[in-house]
């Protein structure tokens, strides 16, 4: 038993271990990479899953299960129909530059969406029923990692695509 | 993403060395649209960008990117 638990423990280990250095590796490549990643515009439509998350509704009517609520993160997967629009960009200053503008926007949109959702949602007694108030703080905080993702991407893509139509050899 | 007060005169150093926006681009190591930015005064380019564009062109960077 306890060697069973001791070898469970290191396989557990093992795989962390090996989750932080293909993590390290991905961030290694991006750091160095000349170009954007390839993404297939068409993974966008994974952001119609996020409509799943009104499952969530419907089963806990059946059986109070609010599993279904985070399906709501989904609909950041529109943001790939962005990302794949800039698959192989070259990534020069000016564009590292408006790719931390827009993840910062993105983050500080969502992340202020989920504080001033805590702050009103914490009190418990908004809804006058703590299950009505998690489900809606699931329901917010997944809608906002979604903004965050898709937020993301898509104001990289207006940042580094404004004035196309100026765009001419002059 | 226009930079107040600022003038950009690349466009005419870079006509007197004959380059097209993409050769200009590519030897500095940027992107055309950077290069069109730039000479439209809406990119305020890193110092590194600057100097590499004046040893290009040729100029002095006080005089491709004026301050006003």
């Amino acid at each position: 038993m306890i060697i069973s638990g001791i070898l469970i423990t290191l396989y557990i280990l093992y795989l962390f271990a090996l989750l932080v250095k293909a993590i390290s590796v991905k961030k290694e490549k991006e750091r160095t990479s000349q170009s954007a990643r390839a993404v297939d515009p068409r993974l966008g439509f994974l952001g119609f899953m996020g409509f799943a998350g009104f499952l969530g509704f419907w089963t806990y009517s059946i059986d109070k299960t609010i599993f279904p609520f985070i399906f709501f993160m989904f609909f950041g997967f529109f943001g790939f129909f962005y990302e794949g629009k800039m698959s192989h960009t070259f990534m020069d200053e000016r564009y590292r530059e408006n790719k931390l503008k827009a993840h910062m926007t993105a983050n500080k949109t969502a992340f202020a969406i989920i504080f001033f959702a805590l702050l009103i949602l914490g009190q418990g007694k908004l809804m006058g029923n703590l299950e009505y108030t998690l489900i809606a703080l699931i329901i917010v905080i997944a809608l906002s990692i979604a903004l965050e993702i898709f937020l993301g991407e898509y104001l990289l893509y207006c940042y580094d695509n404004d004035e196309q139509f100026e765009e001419s050899e002059e | 993403m226009s930079v107040p007060d600022f003038e950009c005169r690349l466009k005419k150093y870079r006509l007197l060395k004959d380059l097209t926006q993409e050769q200009l681009a590519a030897q500095v190591g940027v992107r055309r649209e950077t290069i069109m930015r730039l000479e439209k005064a809406q990119y305020n380019p890193s110092l590194k960008l600057a100097i590499h564009i004046s040893r290009v062109v040729g100029a002095p960077i006080e005089e491709i990117f004026v301050f006003k």
